[in-house]
């Protein structure tokens, strides 16, 4: 099956070469039908429909909210509530639970290949209320070490990657949870990466929270998901304040709406929910088991290309063993930057930088790397091309 | 494979001023990190003339190569003229066409330089979006 055809933008730019997916998916006709055909008959406002089209609107926001819900496994669709992205949802956890619950000297665990969306929003709360941040290691092959010890009597929240954007590693979350779980900690997945390549499911992780945004899974971008564990959405005070989150409003005081909209302030991106659905829907038609046969088919072509090259050294897992279809990679004396200029001739689109993961580049003593990555409308000539282009790359600089 | 002219491809790999041994008297470490590029500036300056220029870094051809020719630009210079340098100058100083994503790289040096000097000043010092 050639999925490469779902996705119009390789027909209007027949030459791209798309590499760089972990940023953000491309998408497939299917979604931009849903969008357009939202706004094209059924655009109106939901939750304050007083005729037929917003109860329509209302209906297929709420149906987005259910396909998110049993796609994540959640208990409830009421525990999906929609943000702008991943990093919106991170930040309304710090906010919002993390003001409430979290005090001086409580013990926040994250690990060092997270995304500065899962680092930033705690460092914050650190200098609010005085938290102390700690960090899970990585290996030099790039595991993630999870060191029980950093689990405390004193940890009350643990944030940790469901796969790496820079790595491609997924971490085995299951004796991070159970240990976090037994001193009373909250566990935030983040499943930014991961959501697009491998089942979620939120109950058997017994994940508390989980995170992704819908651009790296083939939705629109402005389309985000919290995943929050009913009873701890309860006790948790609203975030933003304004229309659709609350209850009462009177001129002194207010009281918060259910779940969920006690956590959607103002009017959502409905387009962006049914784009959402209709991406998910996508990816359930064909399947994870198909998903991942072609991303790792994919992914273990260019980890052996790579092996062949002396020069290049890949910076995560160099193996398929726990690792998605995310691949950095250096070569000495090359700036990942310039690597990424010579792929830019050649119409191939990667990403070079440090990809929010500055502590992690940190640790690999790098200023940066060159990431490929990949999903299920790649294909072997594609990476073929991307190698010809980094031998070339290679040769320009070392004459 | 031609990714950038000869002149910078040269100054990077044959850089004059990289890691040249100067008595400093002013230091300034700048850094993009987005695309993970740092350079270390040191000016030895008297009278408020630039006689001397110096830097470290990692970073891609265009950033080191703009580091290392604006040694040669600067070297000689007032330090007010050298706040003077507008994006435009580093641009002609490279002699190739900067694409906007790569217009950082291309003034990491000038930043680092003029940051350098208002520090000094005790001036308020520049962001990307005075460029
Ligand atoms: C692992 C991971 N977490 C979080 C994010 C943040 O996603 P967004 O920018 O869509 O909020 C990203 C995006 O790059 C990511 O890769």
């Amino acid at each position: 099956m050639n999925y490469r055809q779902d996705f119009p933008i390789f027909k209007n730019r027949p030459d791209l070469i798309y590499l760089d997916s972990a940023a953000t998916s491309q998408k497939p006709q299917a979604v931009l039908d849903a969008v357009y055909g939202f706004y094209k008959s059924m655009n109106s406002n939901v939750h304050r429909g007083t005729y037929p089209l917003s109860e329509e609107a209302t209906e297929a926001y709420e149906d987005a909210r259910k396909t998110v819900s049993s796609f994540i496994n959640a208990a409830h669709p009421h525990e999906v509530i929609f943000t702008r992205n991943a990093t919106e949802s991170v930040n309304l956890v710090a906010r919002a639970y993390g003001d409430a619950f979290l005090n001086k000297g409580d013990e926040v665990l994250l690990t060092k290949m997270e995304h500065h969306s899962s680092i930033v929003p705690w460092l914050q709360l650190k200098d609010r209320k005085g938290i102390v941040l700690k960090y899970l290691d990585v290996s030099k092959e790039g595991r993630l070490i999870f060191d029980p010890k950093l689990i405390t009597a004193k940890t009350k929240f643990v944030s940790v990657t469901a796969m790496s954007n820079v790595l491609g590693t997924i971490p085995d979350l299951k004796p991070i949870i159970t240990a976090a779980h037994a001193v009373g900690a909250k566990v935030l997945v983040d499943a930014c990466q991961s959501a697009v390549h491998i089942k979620t499911d939120v109950q058997a992780l017994d994940a508390d929270f989980l995170v992704f945004s819908g651009h790296k899974l083939y939705a629109p971008t402005g389309i985000g998901v919290l995943y929050a564990k009913t009873d701890i959405l309860n006790q948790m005070p609203p975030f933003l304040g304004g229309g659709d989150m609350i209850h009462e409003v009177f001129l002194d005081h207010f009281t918060p709406g259910e779940l969920p909209n006690k956590f959607e302030a103002g009017t959502p991106h409905i387009a962006g929910a049914i784009g959402l659905k209709a991406a998910i829907d996508y990816v359930n038609k064909i399947g994870f088991p198909v998903i991942q046969k072609i991303e790792n088919e994919l992914t273990e072509y260019l980890l052996g290309k790579f092996k062949a090259l002396p020069y290049v050294r890949i910076i995560g897992p160099a193996d398929m063993m726990g690792r998605g279809p995310v691949i950095s990679f250096v070569i000495e004396g090359i700036h990942a930057h310039d690597m990424a200029e010579g792929f830019a001739t050649k119409g191939i689109c990667i990403r070079a930088g440090q990809h929010c993961a500055q502590p992690l580049m940190d640790y690999f003593e790098i200023p940066a790397t060159a990431r490929i990555s990949l999903a299920i409308y790649n294909t072997k000539d594609e990476i073929d091309a991307a190698i010809r282009t980094l031998e070339e790359i290679y040769k320009y600089f070392n004459p | 494979m031609d990714l950038y002219a000869q002149n910078i491809l040269d100054r990077y790999r044959t850089p004059f001023f990289k890691d040249k041994k100067i008595k400093a008297d002013l230091k300034r470490h700048e850094a993009n990190h987005s695309c993970g590029d740092a350079v270390d500036i040191s000016l030895s300056t008297k009278g408020g003339k630039v006689i001397d220029f110096s830097f470290t870094g990692a970073g891609c051809a265009i950033s080191m190569a703009a580091a290392d020719m604006l040694g040669e630009l600067v070297t000689g210079m007032m330090e007010d003229e050298i706040l003077k340098l507008t994006k435009d100058d580093i641009y002609k100083m490279l002699g190739i066409e900067i694409s906007m994503r790569r217009s950082k790289c291309a003034l990491l040096g000038l930043i680092t330089l003029q940051n350098a000097i208002l520090a000094e000043q005790k001036k308020p010092l520049k962001t990307w979006g005075d460029y």
